[in-house]
Formats: C-alpha cells, sequence, structure tokens
C-alpha cells in the first residue's frame, strides 16, 4: 500500500532517504515497510503530514536500540528513522542547559559537554548507540537514578510534532517552568506514540571533581544483612549516587563471583568522596567483602553494565533473544523480590541475572531460558512483584515472543485517560499503534 | 462558630451540608464567604457560592460527584496562599477547603517517603521528621503555612529547588478525585515510573483545573550531613550577578543562591525580621552549601574567592545556625515584607537563562522607571527565577492597572530573552494572557485538548491558566470538530 | 441580636463616606494596609488551626475589619462572630512579615461592635458584672462570693468543688518545697501602710509595681514572691495606692470607654515611677498600649506612651538588671509555657528562661508549640467556652508527659493550664515564674538559717 505512494514520498524527499523495506522482516519488529531518513524538522513534519492525509501508520526509531521494547506490530507502513536527525541545537554553558536534536547518540552529546566539565546527569544503557529522543521517549535511566534522578528530571523543555505536523513546544529552556501543564512530563516516557520528539532541551551538572565506585560482596545470601547494611548506608548522612543490588548470578557473569553484591558509587569533591570511602570501610564486618574499583577497573565494570541490555537493533551474531523485564517497586522490596525469583530459576529452569536500586526501586531483570519456561516465569516475576506493590513489564523481548506475551501487565485504574489523552493527540492513531500499554 | 441549623432555602446548599460533617463545614453566607473571595493575589475578587470542608476522599468525591451532576462550577483551596489567583471562584464556584483534611498519614523513612492529605502544611511534614534526620526539600517560601496539596497544584518550588528540584520531582503517588467525582490512584503505592503516560507529572503543577488530589506520596530525603550559608554584599548589581555565574560555572552546585536588590532590602529590613543588610547596596547574594561536611569547607572557600574577584563589599559564612535561620527567615518573609514600605504589591515569576540576568535587571529598571512604581528584586538566582515586585497602592485610581502593566512588561522581557512567565507562581488569573509570550495558540490548544480530558464540561477551577481563545485557536479548533465529525 | 440596620444608621454618632463603622474610634486603617493577604498569619492562630476556616484566622479576621470599612459588609453578628472568637493571642503578630498589628485592629473592632450591639442576656450580665462591677473595684474583687460566680459561668465549678484549684493555691506549693510562705492576704492590703518596701542589703534602685485586680486576691502569693525576689536583687519596691486594674479585660471585650477609664487612672497613679513591674502578662501587654486607647486624645496619648515605656515585665526586668543566682537546688522537670502576651506581646521568650535554667537542680523540658495559646485569653472562655476547650486541649496535647511543673508568666494561663491538668488527668504544677525563683532564694535561706 505504501509503496504506491512512493511517488509523494520522493517529492519530499531525496532518494536516500526513502529506502523500501517491505520485504525485511525485523526480529524485533516494529519496523515499516518504507523506512524514511529525514534531516530537519520540516521533512518530519512532511512525512507526518503525508502520512496523516494518507492514514498510513507511522513508527519512530532513533537508533533501533529498543526495538524489543513494546510494540504488538511488526511493522508499520513508514518506519520514520531519526538517526539522520542529529546535531546540537543550541549550549549555553553559562546557563548550563543544551539543546539537542532527536536523533543525536546520547554518548555524542556528553562528549561534547566535557570540554566544559559539563554532563547530563542521566546514565542511561547502550549509550553509544542510545539517542537522546529514545532515552526520553522511554523515560529510561540507569543505576545512578538515586543521585541523578531520570530522563523526566533532567528534560526541560521538548519540541514536539503531531501527528498532523503541528509543531508543539513544551516548558522551555529554563530550568524552572510552571507556565501552563507540564506537557513535558506527558511525551517522556509516552514511547513515541504522541508526537514525535524534534529536539530536546535539558539541564546540565558539572562534572564531578571526583568519583569512586565500590563493592560489597555478600558470600552469604542472607537478605536480613544485605537489608540491615544497606539500611545503615542509606540512613546515614553519606550520598551514594548510586546504590545498585546486583543478583549472584549477574555478578558472576560480569566479574566472576556469585555473590549478591551492592555496588555503590560517590560523586562529590575529593575530600568528601574520600570520607564516604571511609564511611564504608567503617561498615565491614566479617562474611562481607569490599573492593574499591580504581581507574581502569572502575571503567570497565561500567562499561560491561551499561551493555547488559541487549541492543535491539542487532540482528546479526550480537542478537540476544533474552527477556528483560523492568521492574519497578517500593525500594527495599527490591530485596524480597529478588528472594521470591531464586525459586523461579529452578523451578522454571531459567536463569534470572538482576539489579536493582535499593534508593529508587527500578530493577532491571534478565531471564534466559527456553521460551515456554521464560513466559511462564514472566508470569511469576509479575506477580510476584505486584505483590510486593510493584509492577513488571517487558523491555526487550524479539518481536515473536512479544506477540505471546503480555508487555504491559494489566491496564491501571486511569487507563481511560491514557486513551483519552491518546486520541486527542493522535485521533487516526498513526503514531507507535499497538506500542504501548492497553494498546494505545 | 457553627451555627444551629442552616438559614437558607438553596437547595443545593442544603445537599451539599448533608455531605460533609455538619453545619460547621459549609459557609454560605455572605460574611463568611468574603475571606474567600481572593486567596494570596488579590487584584481579582469573586464571592463563591459556597466553602465545603470534607475531610475525607469520600466526601470529596460526592461533592464533585453532585456538583458535576448538577453542573456546578467548583474549585479545591488550599491555604490560599497562592499567588497567582489560582484559587479565586471567577465563576461563583463551590470551593471545596482541603483544609480538614490535614493528617500525616505514614511516613516510612527506609523508603524514603510519607503519605499525607492535601491539607497538610509544607513544614510540618519536615517538622514531623527532623528529629529522625529526613526532610522534605521543596520549600516555598510560604512553608510555615501552605498545604502540600497546594504545592502539587502549582508544582511549588522554592529557595532550595536549585538542587533538589521542584515538587514535582518529589511527587511519587497521588490520589485524585477527577472532574466527575471517580477516584483514581496515580503512582499507585509510589512506585516510580508506573507504565502509562506520565500523568503524575501532567497533575503536578496543573493548578487544580484537572483534577482534586486527596492524598499525596512524597519523596523524603535524608537531611544533608552539613550546611553553610554565605552572605554576601555588593555595591554593584552587576558584580552579584556575575558572581552567580561565576559560583555555578566553578562547577559548585549550591542548595540555594538567593539575591536581594536595594529596593528588596530595604522591605525586609524595614519589616519583622531584619539582619542589619546595609541599605546602600545594590544587591546581596544568601548562597548555601550543603552535603557532605568534608567536601563543604571547598565550596565554601571557593565562593569567598568568586565573590571577592567580583568587587564584593563584604562576604562571610553564618557564624551559627542562629545566625542562618535569621538570614533565612529574612529573606523567606520577604515578600509580605513588603506590606512595610508599600500598602500592596504585586509579585511577579519571570525566568530568565542565567546569564541574561544583568540585561534583565536593566530592563525591569527602565519598566520601574518609566511606569513610576518602585519596583523590588528578590530572585532565585541560581535558577535565574526572578520575583520583581511592583510596588503600589491600590487606593489611589488606576494604580493597579499600573502596576498589572508594569507587572506584565517584565514577564514579556523575560519571555523575549528567552525565559518564560512563571517559575513557580502558576498561572492562575494572573498571568493568563501572558501566556501568550510563550505559547502559540496551537501550543496552548494542545494544552486545553488534555484538559478536555480531564475536565470536558470544565466545571473545575474554569477560566485559570489559559488565554481566552485566540480567534485563530477558535478557528483552527472548530476545523478539527469539524474534521472529525 | 444586632439591631436592624436601619435604626442603626438613622443615629450615628459619625460618619465617614463608605465606612459601615459608625462611632468613634474605628479601626484604624493603617494598620490594615500593611496587610498583603499572603497567609503567613494562618498556621500561627489557634482558631484557624481549630475550625480551618478564614474568617477565623488573623488574615481573614482583618479581611472582613477592611471590608466594613470599605462598606461590602456591615457590623452585625456574622461579623462580630470572627472577631469575637479571636483569642487575642497575638501570636499572629509574631508570624506576620510585615508586622501587622491585627490585635489592635480586633480590639478596635470590637469597639465598633460592641457599641452597634450591646451584649445582652447571660453573657451581658456576666461581662457587665465582672469587666465594670468587679475587676475595677478593690472591695468587691475581695469578696469570694463573686469569684465563685465566675468559676460557676466560666464551666470550672467542678474544680472548684473538688477544690482541685488547689493545685495553683499556695497550700499544696508549701507542703511541695516546705519552703513557702503561708497564703498571705492580698499585698496591697497588707503593704497598706508602707510607703516604700525597701530593698534586701543594698537599694539599687525604686520601683513601681502592678499588684493587678485578679492577682491580688487569688495569686497574692505570686505578688508576694515578686516581692521578695526584687527586693533580693536590690530593689526598693513601691506600690502605688490609685492603681486599678489595667483594663486590659475590658479593651479584649470591646469596652474601651471602660479601658480608657481605668488606663487614665493608672497613668495617674504611676506618674512618679520610674519602672513599672508587672507580673502579669496580660497586664504588662496591655499596658505597653495604652496609647492605642488615647488615638482620639493626644494629650492622654503622649502621657499614655511616656507611661508605656515604663512598663516591664518582672522576667525581663531581672534578665536586664541582673539577679543574684540561687544556690539552693529544686530538682524538677519543668517545661516551660509562653504567655501569648508575653512572648507575642513583648517579645518575651528566652528571659523566663533563663532564670529557671538559672535554677540549680531544674531540668527543664521543651514542650513543643510553647507559644501556642492555652485558651485562658481573659474571660474567653466564658464568651467562647467550646473553642477554649478545644485549644487547650491541643496545648495539653504538647505539654512533655513527664515533667512536674509547668512554669509561666501570667495569671490567666495558670488557671487555664490548671483545669486543663486537671480535665485531662495530668499531675503537672502550675507555677509562675518568679515564685520558682523565691523558692530557691528561700530554700537557700533557710538551709543557711539551719545551718
Amino acid at each position: 500500500m505504501i509503496t504506491a505512494n512512493l511517488e509523494k514520498l520522493q517529492i519530499l524527499l531525496k532518494a536516500d532517504q526513502i529506502k523500501d523495506t517491505a520485504e525485511t522482516a525485523h526480529p524485533y519488529g516494529n519496523s515499516g515497510a518504507m523506512t524514511v531518513f529525514p534531516n530537519n524538522e520540516n521533512e518530519i513534519v512532511a512525512i507526518l503530514k503525508f502520512a496523516t492525509e494518507n492514514s498510513f501508520t507511522v513508527n519512530i526509531m532513533g537508533a533501533g536500540t529498543k526495538r524489543g521494547y513494546g510494540g504488538m506490530n511488526e511493522r508499520a507502513d513508514i518506519l520514520l528513522s531519526l538517526e539522520k536527525y542529529t546535531g546540537i541545537v543550541e549550549h549555553h554553558p553559562g546557563d548550563m542547559t543544551i539543546t539537542v536534536k532527536a536523533g543525536t547518540p546520547f554518548q555524542e552529546i556528553q562528549d561534547h559537554l566535557k570540554a566544559y566539565s559539563q554532563r547530563i546527569a542521566l546514565d542511561p544503557f547502550l549509550p553509544e548507540q542510545t539517542t537522546i529522543g529514545g532515552l526520553v521517549s522511554s523515560n529510561d535511566s540507569g543505576p545512578k537514578r538515586l543521585g541523578y534522578g531520570a530522563a523526566r528530571d533532567a528534560v526541560i523543555g521538548l519540541r514536539m510534532i503531531y501527528p498532523d505536523g503541528t509543531i508543539i513546544r513544551s516548558g522551555g529552556k529554563v530550568v524552572k517552568n510552571v507556565a501552563g501543564y507540564d506537557m513535558n512530563k506527558l511525551f517522556i516516557g509516552s514511547m513515541g506514540t504522541i508526537g514525535v520528539i524534534s529536539e530536546v532541551t535539558i539541564k546540565l551538572r558539572p562534572i564531578t571533581k571526583a568519583e569512586s565506585t565500590m563493592i560489597i560482596s555478600f558470600p552469604i545470601s542472607d537478605m536480613g544483612s544485605i537489608k540491615n547494611l544497606s539500611v545503615r548506608v542509606l540512613d546515614s548522612t553519606i550520598e551514594p549516587v548510586c546504590f545498585e543490588l546486583i543478583n549472584p548470578e549477574l555478578m558472576e557473569r560480569m566479574t566472576g563471583e556469585k555473590s549478591y553484591s551492592l555496588v555503590m558509587s560517590f560523586e562529590d569533591v575529593e575530600k568528601s568522596v574520600s570520607y564516604q570511602e571511609e564511611f564504608i570501610q567503617g561498615l565491614m564486618k566479617d562474611g562481607i567483602k569490599l573492593r574499591r574499583l580504581k581507574g581502569e577497573e572502575s571503567v570497565q565494570f561500567w562499561q560491561s553494565f551499561y551493555h547488559l541490555l541487549p541492543n535491539g537493533n542487532k540482528v546479526d551474531s550480537q542478537f540476544r533473544s533474552e527477556t528483560v523485564l523492568k521492574i519497578g517497586t517500593i525500594n527495599m522490596n527490591i530485596l524480597s523480590i529478588l528472594k521470591d525469583c531464586e525459586l523461579i530459576q529452578d523451578t522454571n529452569n531459567v536463569t534470572i541475572q538482576a539489579h536493582g536500586g535499593l534508593g529508587h526501586g527500578i530493577m532491571n531483570m534478565y531471564i534466559n531460558g527456553v521460551a515456554n519456561d521464560v513466559r511462564d516465569a514472566i508470569e511469576k516475576v509479575r506477580n510476584i512483584a505486584q505483590k510486593h506493590q510493584g509492577y513488571a513489564i517487558i523491555r526487550h523481548l524479539p518481536f515473536e515472543q512479544r506477540k505471546q506475551t503480555d508487555i504491559w501487565g494489566p491496564k491501571p485504574a486511569a487507563f481511560f485517560l491514557f486513551e483519552g489523552i491518546k486520541l486527542k493527540v493522535d485521533p487516526n492513531r498513526i503514531l507507535n499503534r499497538n506500542r504501548y500499554i492497553g494498546g494505545i | 462558630m457553627a451555627r444551629k441549623k442552616l438559614r437558607t432555602k438553596d437547595q443545593h446548599i442544603i445537599r451539599l451540608a448533608s455531605m460533609v460533617d455538619g453545619l460547621g463545614s459549609i459557609l454560605y453566607e455572605k460574611a463568611d464567604l468574603l475571606s474567600y473571595d481572593c486567596d494570596g493575589f488579590t487584584i481579582h475578587t469573586a464571592l463563591p457560592k459556597a466553602v465545603v470542608f470534607p475531610e475525607n476522599t469520600e466526601e470529596v468525591a460526592n461533592i464533585v460527584k453532585y456538583c458535576h451532576e448538577q453542573g456546578l462550577p467548583f474549585l479545591a483551596r488550599g491555604a490560599g496562599t497562592g499567588l497567582s489567583g489560582g484559587a479565586i471562584p471567577l465563576n461563583q464556584e463551590v470551593i471545596i477547603s482541603m483544609v480538614k483534611m490535614k493528617k500525616l498519614l505514614s511516613v516510612d523513612l527506609e523508603n524514603r517517603r510519607a503519605v499525607v492529605e492535601p491539607g497538610f502544611v509544607n513544614l510540618k511534614l519536615t517538622n514531623s521528621i527532623s528529629d529522625k534526620g529526613y526532610y522534605y526539600a521543596p520549600d516555598p517560601s510560604s512553608q510555615y503555612c501552605c498545604t502540600i496539596g497546594g504545592n502539587v497544584a502549582e508544582n511549588a518550588g522554592g529557595a532550595h529547588c536549585l538542587k533538589y528540584g521542584v515538587t514535582t520531582n518529589h511527587i511519587l503517588g497521588l490520589e485524585v478525585v477527577l472532574p466527575n467525582g471517580e477516584i483514581v490512584e496515580i503512582g499507585s503505592n509510589g512506585v516510580p515510573d508506573e507504565p502509562g503516560y506520565d500523568l503524575l507529572g501532567l497533575l503536578t503543577g496543573s493548578e487544580g483545573t484537572l483534577g482534586i488530589v486527596t492524598k499525596i506520596t512524597v519523596r523524603i530525603l535524608k537531611n544533608p550531613e552539613d550546611k553553610q550559608t554565605v552572605l554576601a554584599y555588593f555595591d554593584k548589581i552587576e558584580d552579584g550577578s556575575q558572581a552567580v555565574s561565576d559560583i555555578v560555572s566553578a562547577g559548585i552546585v549550591p542548595a540555594a543562591l538567593e539575591m536581594m536588590d536595594k529596593t528588596a532590602i530595604e522591605g525586609v529590613e524595614a519589616a519583622a525580621f531584619p539582619v542589619g543588610h546595609p541599605k546602600d547596596i545594590e544587591a546581596l547574594l544568601l548562597i548555601e552549601v550543603d552535603g557532605i561536611a568534608a567536601g563543604i569547607g571547598e565550596q565554601i572557600e571557593q565562593i569567598l574567592d568568586v565573590c571577592r574577584s567580583r568587587n564584593v563589599r563584604e562576604v562571610r559564612a553564618a557564624k551559627d545556625e542562629q545566625e542562618r535561620a535569621a538570614w533565612w527567615a529574612n529573606r523567606k518573609t520577604g515578600f509580605g515584607a513588603m506590606g512595610a514600605i508599600s500598602p500592596d504589591y504585586l509579585v511577579q515569576d519571570g525566568v530568565i537563562p542565567r546569564s541574561k540576568l544583568p540585561e534583565v535587571l536593566q530592563k525591569i529598571k527602565k519598566i520601574s522607571d518609566d511606569s513610576g512604581l518602585r519596583i523590588a528584586n528578590i530572585f532565585h538566582a541560581g535558577d535565574g527565577n526572578l520575583h520583581p515586585l511592583v510596588l503600589f497602592d491600590a487606593r489611589i485610581p488606576g494604580e493597579t492597572d499600573k502596576a498589572m502593566e508594569a507587572g506584565s512588561a517584565c514577564l514579556k522581557v523575560c519571555a523575549d530573552v528567552g525565559g518564560t512567565i512563571t517559575g513557580e507562581h502558576g498561572v492562575g488569573i494572573e498571568k493568563r494572557e501572558e501566556m501568550r509570550f510563550v505559547f502559540k495558540d496551537e501550543e496552548i490548544m494542545a494544552q486545553t485538548d488534555i484538559r478536555e480530558v480531564f475536565n470536558p464540561d470544565n466545571l473545575l477551577n474554569a477560566g485559570k491558566l489559559f488565554p481566552t481563545p485566540g480567534r485563530c485557536a477558535e478557528v483552527k479548533k472548530e476545523m478539527k470538530e469539524a474534521a472529525i465529525s | 441580636m444586632s439591631k436592624p440596620e436601619q435604626e442603626l444608621k438613622q443615629s450615628p454618632p459619625c460618619t465617614n463616606s463608605l465606612s459601615n463603622y459608625l462611632w468613634n474610634d474605628p479601626p484604624d486603617e493603617n494598620k490594615w494596609a500593611d496587610c498583603v493577604h499572603c497567609g503567613m498569619c494562618l498556621e500561627s492562630c489557634p482558631t484557624y488551626e481549630q475550625t480551618g476556616q478564614e474568617q477565623h484566622s488573623p488574615r481573614g479576621r482583618v479581611y472582613l475589619i477592611k471590608s466594613v470599612a470599605e462598606g461590602k459588609l456591615s457590623v452585625n453578628e456574622q461579623f462580630m462572630d470572627p472577631v469575637f472568637a479571636c483569642l487575642d493571642c497575638r501570636a499572629c503578630t509574631t508570624a506576620c512579615p510585615a508586622d501587622v498589628d491585627v490585635g489592635g485592629l480586633i480590639e478596635e473592632a470590637r469597639g465598633q461592635v460592641r457599641q452597634a450591639m450591646p451584649l445582652t442576656g447571660w453573657q451581658g450580665a456576666v461581662s457587665k458584672l465582672f469587666l465594670r462591677g468587679i475587676f475595677p473595684h478593690d472591695s468587691r474583687l475581695n469578696s469570694l462570693g463573686g469569684l465563685l460566680k465566675f468559676y460557676q459561668k466560666s464551666g470550672m465549678q467542678t474544680l472548684v468543688r473538688r477544690t482541685k484549684l488547689i493545685q495553683v493555691m499556695p497550700k499544696h506549693l508549701v507542703e511541695m518545697e516546705a519552703i513557702m510562705p503561708e497564703v498571705k492576704k492580698p499585698i496591697k492590703k497588707k503593704y497598706k501602710s508602707e510607703n516604700v518596701i525597701k530593698a534586701k542589703g543594698e537599694t539599687k534602685r525604686e520601683v513601681a509595681m502592678l499588684t493587678g485586680c485578679v492577682m491580688d486576691v487569688m495569686f497574692s502569693d505570686i505578688n508576694e514572691s515578686t516581692i521578695n525576689v526584687l527586693t533580693k536583687n536590690g530593689s526598693a519596691v513601691v506600690i502605688p495606692k490609685n492603681q486599678t486594674c489595667c483594663g486590659a479585660l475590658h479593651v479584649h471585650a470591646g469596652d474601651r470607654e471602660m479601658g480608657r477609664k481605668l488606663a487614665k487612672q493608672n497613668i495617674e497613679a504611676f506618674e512618679d515611677s520610674e519602672k513599672i513591674i508587672v507580673n502579669a502578662a496580660g497586664c504588662g501587654c496591655m499596658m505597653k498600649e495604652y496609647e492605642e486607647l488615647f488615638r482620639e486624645e493626644p494629650e492622654w496619648k503622649e502621657r499614655a506612651e511616656k507611661f508605656s515605656e515604663k512598663v516591664e515585665d518582672i522576667s525581663k526586668f531581672l534578665h536586664d538588671t541582673g539577679y543574684e543566682k540561687p544556690k539552693a537546688e529544686i530538682n524538677k522537670r519543668i517545661t516551660y509555657h509562653d504567655a501569648c502576651h508575653l512572648a507575642h506581646g513583648q517579645g518575651v521568650r528566652q528571659e523566663p528562661r533563663d532564670i529557671l535554667l538559672d535554677i540549680p537542680g531544674v531540668e527543664m523540658v521543651h514542650m513543643p508549640n510553647a507559644d501556642r495559646c492555652c485558651g485562658s485569653a481573659g474571660i474567653y472562655n466564658i464568651t467562647n467556652p467550646e473553642m477554649a476547650g478545644a485549644v487547650l486541649e491541643s496545648k495539653m496535647e504538647n505539654v512533655p508527659a513527664d515533667v512536674e511543673m509547668i512554669s509561666m508568666g501570667n495569671p490567666g494561663c495558670m488557671l487555664q493550664m490548671a483545669i486543663g491538668v486537671e480535665k485531662y488527668g495530668r499531675n503537672q504544677q502550675i507555677v509562675h515564674t518568679v515564685q520558682l525563683l523565691d523558692w530557691a532564694y528561700q530554700k537557700e535561706e533557710s538551709a543557711k538559717e539551719g545551718q
């Protein structure tokens, strides 16, 4: 159908910006019969207008790292790729704000900012590939969320393109802003279902003068003592930016040592960081081990951590069929969830690797095993999460398996509001159809 | 006090009275309603139809349901300290006062959260947990009396938001009564990133136009190990502004970075909490750094150096907690203090990119000169949030209008340098038209579209937040509706 | 009930354009001009805390008072209600960033209300009996009959019946420390023939003392203690003969005319004094504000201002002029309640606490919201028993469980707190700060004598 309209699209874009992708099925889905690569905002507007006029559906993609994240349709009519729509629009070092185009890879921005001793205080997975637009669309956050916050805390302005091509700015370029509704929040994490992000304005933070990573490992899996120690640290005045509990299976994958481990990061001026390190050292007792990661070791550790997540754009040798869950719960319930999930490994013959932030309540869980076992395990994990006042959603799974799995779990009570919002903005449901909760 | 029986035949009042706890929980006579004809913004006034005081979510839901069915306009009110007129009953609303829902429902230190009812006063939360070493970060200047429900509605900020963020960054969950009376839970159990659109973020700062919050789960923080405050006096406001930029450029993230100009200093020194600031300086900075004690000294030294390099007249760190508290009391009561030097004031709330500070101050001075009205400036310099206080006397005919014009002109200046019209006080009635300084018609419509999802009959707090529809928007909306139907 | 508006408007004693204040001495426009409606006062107000209603908040009351002046509202029952529900505790004045004199406005408004709507029924009778019939007259005050009526009407009869009021009475205190002087007659009577009570040791200065009306009958021992403490620390004490009730209760009740009369008498009685020492916070506060009564009598205003400058609370006087630190121990856990008219009215907060801390053995326990009104507020507990009770309840919740004494600097508070202790089954003793100091001195002396 879309191919019949190719000519119209060719008027809007140059030949090398259009790719016929009708034949190639993508293992993670969320593709398009036609892939278009706009270079500028006008082209995005034109593409969306074209799609609206012709009732074509549009999937939106940055670098494609999150293609495995939601989506019940293998393809839309058009795959709108923003990977060519990159670059820094403006950076005001004095104001500590930056505006970038949606397709810009996260690391590229950080590299630019480094020269100014500034950074975006976010630590997404796959930072080299993930685009700022993708990060914002999924409200992704990493283990340092405790100290940094999430995308919703960092973004101060967005330039959105509605399905009919209207450009809607939300927020602004200043760090404090309550003019009108906080529409930024609505768009952040909306998984591309109510508009295409064109530009993102983010507030910046200075790069701290010193940082340090420490790992406490608990050779004996005693949740009680892990909790006691965690409460001691979190109830003290030291200020870890990361306080992530890693389960033995994941720790083994990362370091070869199979034990529950607490990963802590400190970022501050030198004196403060060493004071905090000493504080942690002071907590040590028999039966637990403390390791301070130095220099290259620390770089390596985080490098491997931020690449735990499979890249939804890798279809060749690096294709990983594992299931990744995002679980949200009340902070300390992470301990109970991890404990309860230990059993599933045996009953379902799957491996569960997981980490979760005891200071913020977000976990990632990597499940490997035979498809049926995994599917069953997902349900069990979801039940466990719900038992502990939380939820579990699937943030990475190949398309074929997704089709047979409940990605988002039960609809919340406020779902009718989601639907109302979606229909107001995108009445024909052309954007990322079926990508989000409840088939939005 | 509570009267013995209702002295009205108005059926709506009789029905509403039956939904709350007795006659002490409803007001409907003019003398009683007068106190509700405005909030902290006194330029517009309008009498409500009634004021009801529900004590739990069910009562709120029943009242809302009734108003919804009967087509009665209604709105929620907390302590009524808002500065943009968000709680003024423009349409003879039934005011649902949340002040009797003022319980601290639970505190969970281990998971760093507390659950409060909307009428719970901001500072009381910190006071309730401070002995355990915790606090609630958003600290609007009115925190002694403003309610957390009101803070959610306005997405309140405060002096210490520079480092810790505003209300929206500290809200984990809400129980909301929607405009049709339905009760929904958003961010259940205060768990972050609940799947679905971020209604938590959308509702926070929606100025009571999308729903009435009846329960709030907030994040609480551990007290910083130490904090230190520096006070610096500058002869030239440019030097003060420059020092602000330098501090931030030095890689310091102060917990607060406040500035007051000469007129503002005159006000606070004439009022209830003077600390003896010299009256002949052009600007003072109040800078607070907090965090790990071991790291603070170094940052304070750096700040002192920066100030000295910018021709500071005098700069020093507070010698003890008492002095620090005195400095802050002086600053935090700054708005009310203007009463001591002027019968009325209009406070504006523009935000600008920090680097534009000197330029904007120049322009505000010009507005002051042109209008003949004095303008004091108190602001959160660290995040560029300016509070120009236009001083006037409402008893002088025409002066109120002149003040409003001057206030609006200040906002125009902020918008023109790439800033915005409100950083923490909200749009309310006051800045409805100024919304056009920052938003195009389509953008405003995108927002009213969202309101329609929640509040389709627009009975809840109508007439706030958005300008009266422009021609263009109206036409477009008609076209859009025609296209859909 | 209010008179019909029509009737009121027929013969106004004075008029100005829009205002519905029809009598002399109306609320002062400059006082409300300072109020910018910011709301900082809300949480400080006990009646707002209880009702959550803004007409019962300071800014609400100021707004209503202003509305009457602007002609938006008339002086009627609905206006009277919030204006008279105010406890006159002045906590709002402390909270107010712009120093709005809410208390002054309230009193002026009450003056207007009382003239528009004279009290009738038992409320009127009670007010009249006390305000005009008893307090200004020593002889009548001295007759306990009148006082018993006062207690019965104020809902304290159970207390009296059970004679538990003794908790504030000297006998009980004597038992407690065995150092108390026995019950004395009113000091005004006792020292009738003495012109000057000499200082013990060197005389450093001479001060005059207000004996007060209720104070001298109900709490003569506190007056006695005050004299002891003053003379011990080098002050000779004069008790001017013609002094009378300070008039605070009258002014609080809107009877400004009587207030002026009493004020004039006191101004004359203390004309020759350099310093006027007061041990009742309510009286001290009133006397410091006499000038407010004479806005329309410039000559008296000036005299009142001079008079007010001389007035000082006993604790502040001791603090400023210095006092001997007692050596004997009083081993008690004590908490301190800030009388409204001391803390909010006169800004005296730390001085009494310092005195207590200077007594060896005293363990001070912090009372949360110590400067919250107890609900006594003159005759408020007669006129607004419900509200007074609610305010007292919330006060008692703040009294630490394990203290043995509650110290304060105002007789009204002492009565009210004694009721609270009784009503809520607590067992604290109620003492005046200056009494504790006196006992410590006496204990020290009797110890010396023992040796």
